[in-house]
């Protein structure tokens, strides 16, 4: 049982490195879309002959990213009522990942007896935010007609699992390292520099038990929303906002693009051409259709 | 299982009965009594048209799909709309819309948050078909069942629970036609997700797979535009009459002669306007003539077939009629040797040339390309044109047109140009980029088949007669002429039958019309007024 769970969370570690991986590769070759932005403040299209006026840079782009994430503004603007919710969850995650950081890198190199213990007070604070967000979020979702009205009935067991992960954590932190961190860290020691096989392979329930969770959010988050938001933000930075210029990047991708061949069979698109040819093509001239006869 | 859940499951089951319906005591209340209470919302469609066309979404008939004669074609129809699909999600077929659409696909999260923003939903008292998640919903539960691989495991675990036939297809279609594609819901998204990208890809998808499209947008529109210059009809030789009939229309009302500059070559200034203007609003395409003519500015129209016609129906519905129409509007420029493309008011038309077609655009044909509203803006505030306000002292409120605010950050210049022109301005709340449609954009101003005209006026069209209304509540006084500034050719034509099918006019003396024709209203060397009340 014991080396199941230890092949189940290094399998899980794999599988989260390589399948995020290949979801990053497909974004990054996401082909380049038609401009189709939309604006919350007024543009460079106010100024006559705009396109000799500075457009909106990366930096500015990345600083509208950084609040987005961070703050989750649209929520705060639009839907405050689940805002408060989904902010304390997302508070707790971003918090957690900093006390895991801060787990794993200190285990090895600080001395476990002399280390703060205001790193076990902030997993405490983290997964407290993040069950009561959580939680919260479950409830709401569950009795909010709104909230659940299209809401998958697999998302439901989603909070369920997360919540029994930050549950797990707790109670093997509490109670099996008896809320010491010096325990704590001599343990994640072993663990990151594989010095006791043995805990390793027969590991306690407590411990085995809050893995094992992990390793389902391991195998989930290469389809999780983080990947979405990575394909929301990369285009965002990467092509919104930036002009065609003659000669250059933006104009030759757009090129090879206008050279896709296109299998559209209705009776305006001549099959088989590449996208440019279709479109200065005049359309064949019986184009009526059946369908559209009234 | 709750009715609203079950709405969307049911998308694909009784093909023969209407999956929801315009309710009149649900539909969004007004500040005035309403000129049609006690009337059903809808007219019901005749028993032929019932026999022939599929309605079952709403009973309203927006795109008049002809019913299948057989299973056998039904069968077929399924299978060109899933080979459809797939295509959709692919470079070749779709690398212009591709990723846009796959993070909406991905992104959703079912918070609802868009909801409060649509105009349609609200309007129709929250039909639960026309909440902006509904089509883009059933589309996503579509492909994760039938097109992604595994779509079949846990089906109902995952929500992938939705069964593809012919009925949700033609339900499909029609629910393509009823949303306007404000993307309103698309600025409310915490997540990025765009329910009206999903519209026009279905849309797309319906047209350029399986010939499925609105007559007005496709045949009357696109075709039309490209084979004879003008999606209204307006041919080349017709064109130069209204040239001629408009210098003669100028001096009578201003008492100078202009002459209008058609195709001069290395112009400037290549104007180009929604031909609808020429048949329905003659007085804005004069309008800019005068202001230029008084400007000295360097412009040209052009009289080649295609090139007095701004609107881009493809825009709303095919990526190719779209490209078509776009690199004809950039063969014109290049060809007379204009140093830039200005769009006229219209909406979009001004998105489509401006913004859209930017990345079909290579080499020689990336020619400059901008809207009206900044070069008027800079006229008015300059003190290049001479204008006395006072004569625009009569309540002005200003609808913002979608494409032009929301779509591409223009948002200051024309109420600007109003703060100086007109000391009644007041804005509609709420304005800017939080505007809502006028209900007749993506097409719909154009469309009027069957009982569609219903739909558009006691729907989609509703909350910006409740927003006019509440702009001039006061001044309610029919006696008092009250001016809404739509500075867009379609949002033009939905005010028209809005304001004829509420008797805003007869009962509250509001009228609307264009932005250059206030600017030309308050030029002080005017002997008499450019708008009249009397004449609207």
């Amino acid at each position: 049982m014991g080396a199941l769970v230890v092949v189940l969370f290094y399998g899980s570690i794999l599988f989260c490195i390589v399948f995020a991986t290949a979801r990053l590769i497909r974004i990054y070759r996401l082909p380049l879309h038609i401009k189709w932005e939309f604006y919350r403040d007024s543009s460079v299209y106010e100024q006559v002959e705009w396109w000799t006026k500075p457009q909106i840079g990366f930096w500015q782009k990345a600083g509208a990213m950084m609040l987005d994430v961070l703050f989750l503004r649209d929520y705060y603007d639009k839907n405050r009522g689940f805002w408060i919710y989904l902010y304390t969850f997302h508070v707790g995650i971003y918090l957690l990942i900093v006390w895991h950081a801060w787990l794993f890198l200190v285990a090895p190199f600080v001395d476990p007896e002399t280390a703060s213990s205001v790193g076990l007070f902030l997993g405490h604070v983290a997964t407290a935010l993040a069950f009561v967000g959580g939680l919260s979020i479950l409830i709401k979702r569950a009795t909010d007609e709104e909230l659940s009205v299209y809401y998958p009935p697999i998302h439901y067991v989603k909070w369920v699992a997360m919540l029994l992960t930050l549950a797990s954590g707790f109670y093997a932190i509490y109670f099996y390292f008896n809320n010491e961190t010096p325990a704590l860290l001599k343990y994640v020691q072993s663990q990151v520099t594989f010095s006791d096989l043995e805990h390793k392979l027969h590991p306690p329930p407590a411990t085995a038990t809050h893995v094992l969770f992990a390793s389902i959010w391991l195998v989930y988050l290469p389809y999780s929303h983080i990947m979405r938001l990575f394909l929301r933000y990369y285009h965002y930075l990467h092509d919104d906002e930036v002009p065609n210029v003659r000669g250059g990047e933006m104009e030759k991708r757009i090129g090879e693009l206008l050279g896709q061949q296109v299998s559209w069979s209705a009776p305006h698109i001549q099959t088989g051409k590449s996208w440019a040819e279709v479109a200065t093509t005049p359309a064949p001239k019986n184009t009526s259709k059946e369908q559209q006869a009234k | 299982m709750n009715e609203k859940r079950r709405a969307l499951r049911n998308v694909s089951k009784n093909g023969d009965q209407s999956l929801g319906q315009v309710k009149r005591e649900k539909l969004l209340s007004l500040p005035v009594e309403d000129a049609k209470a006690g009337a059903p919302p809808i007219k019901a469609l005749s028993e032929k048209q019932r026999q022939t066309y599929e309605h079952a979404f709403d009973g309203v008939c927006a795109v008049a799909i002809p019913k299948p004669k057989s299973k056998e074609e039904e069968k077929q129809l399924v299978e060109r709309f899933l080979a459809a699909l797939q295509k959709l999600l692919t470079k070749e077929d779709n690398w212009t819309f591709l990723q846009q659409l796959i993070l909406t696909l991905d992104a959703c999260v079912q918070c609802q948050t868009c909801n409060d923003a649509c105009a349609i939903y609200l309007a129709s008292g929250k039909e639960e078909i026309y909440r902006p998640t509904y089509r883009s919903e059933v589309l996503r539960r579509i492909i994760k069942r039938y097109v992604k691989k595994g779509g079949n495991l846990f089906a109902a675990l995952r929500g992938n629970d939705i069964e593809l036939n012919w009925t949700t297809i033609a339900r499909l279609a029609e629910s393509a036609y009823r949303c306007t594609m404000c993307r309103r819901c698309a600025t409310h998204c915490p997540m990025g997700s765009d329910n009206a990208l999903i519209t026009r890809e279905l849309r797309k998808l319906f047209s350029e797979e399986l010939g499925i499209a609105a007559k007005e947008l496709h045949e009357s529109g696109t075709v039309q535009q490209l084979r004879v210059g003008a999606s209204t009809g307006i041919t080349p030789p017709a064109f130069a009459d209204i040239v001629e009939f408009m210098e003669d229309d100028i001096e009578e009302k201003t008492g100078r002669r202009i002459k209008i500059p058609v195709d001069k070559e290395g112009a400037d200034i290549l104007l180009i306007h929604n031909s609808g203007e020429y048949l329905s609003w003659l007085e804005n395409p004069a309008a800019f003539a005068i202001i230029f003519d008084a400007a000295g500015i360097s412009w040209t129209l052009s009289s080649e077939l295609g090139g007095y016609e701004g609107t881009n129906y493809g825009v709303w519905y095919d990526d190719f009629q779209f490209g078509r129409i776009a690199l004809k509007h950039i063969e014109i420029a290049n060809k007379l040797k204009v140093k830039k493309i200005m769009i006229g008011e219209c909406g979009h038309s001004t998105k489509a040339t401006v913004v859209i077609s930017e990345r079909l655009l290579v080499g020689d044909m990336n020619i400059p390309r901008e809207s009206c509203l900044p070069l008027l803006e800079e006229l008015v505030l300059s003190g290049r044109l001479k204008l006395d306000p006072t004569r625009n002292n009569f309540p002005v409120t200003l609808h913002d047109p979608c494409n032009m605010v929301r779509l591409m950050g223009i948002i200051e210049p024309q109420r600007r140009i109003l703060r100086a022109i007109c000391p009644q301005f007041r804005e509609m709340e709420p304005h800017g980029v939080d505007n809502y449609c006028c209900g007749g954009g993506s097409g719909f101003a154009v469309m009027s088949p069957m009982n569609f005209p219903d739909w558009k006026m006691n729907v989609s069209g509703r909350m910006k007669v409740k927003q006019i209304l509440d702009a001039f509540a006061d001044s309610m006084d029919p006696s008092i002429p009250k001016y809404v500034c739509a500075p867009c050719s379609n949002c033009k034509g939905q005010l028209r039958d809005l304001l004829v099918y509420y008797e805003l006019t007869t009962r509250h003396g509001i009228y609307y019309g264009g932005l250059v024709e206030l600017i030309v209203n308050a030029m002080a060397d005017n002997k008499q007024p450019y708008i009249s009340f009397e004449e609207m």
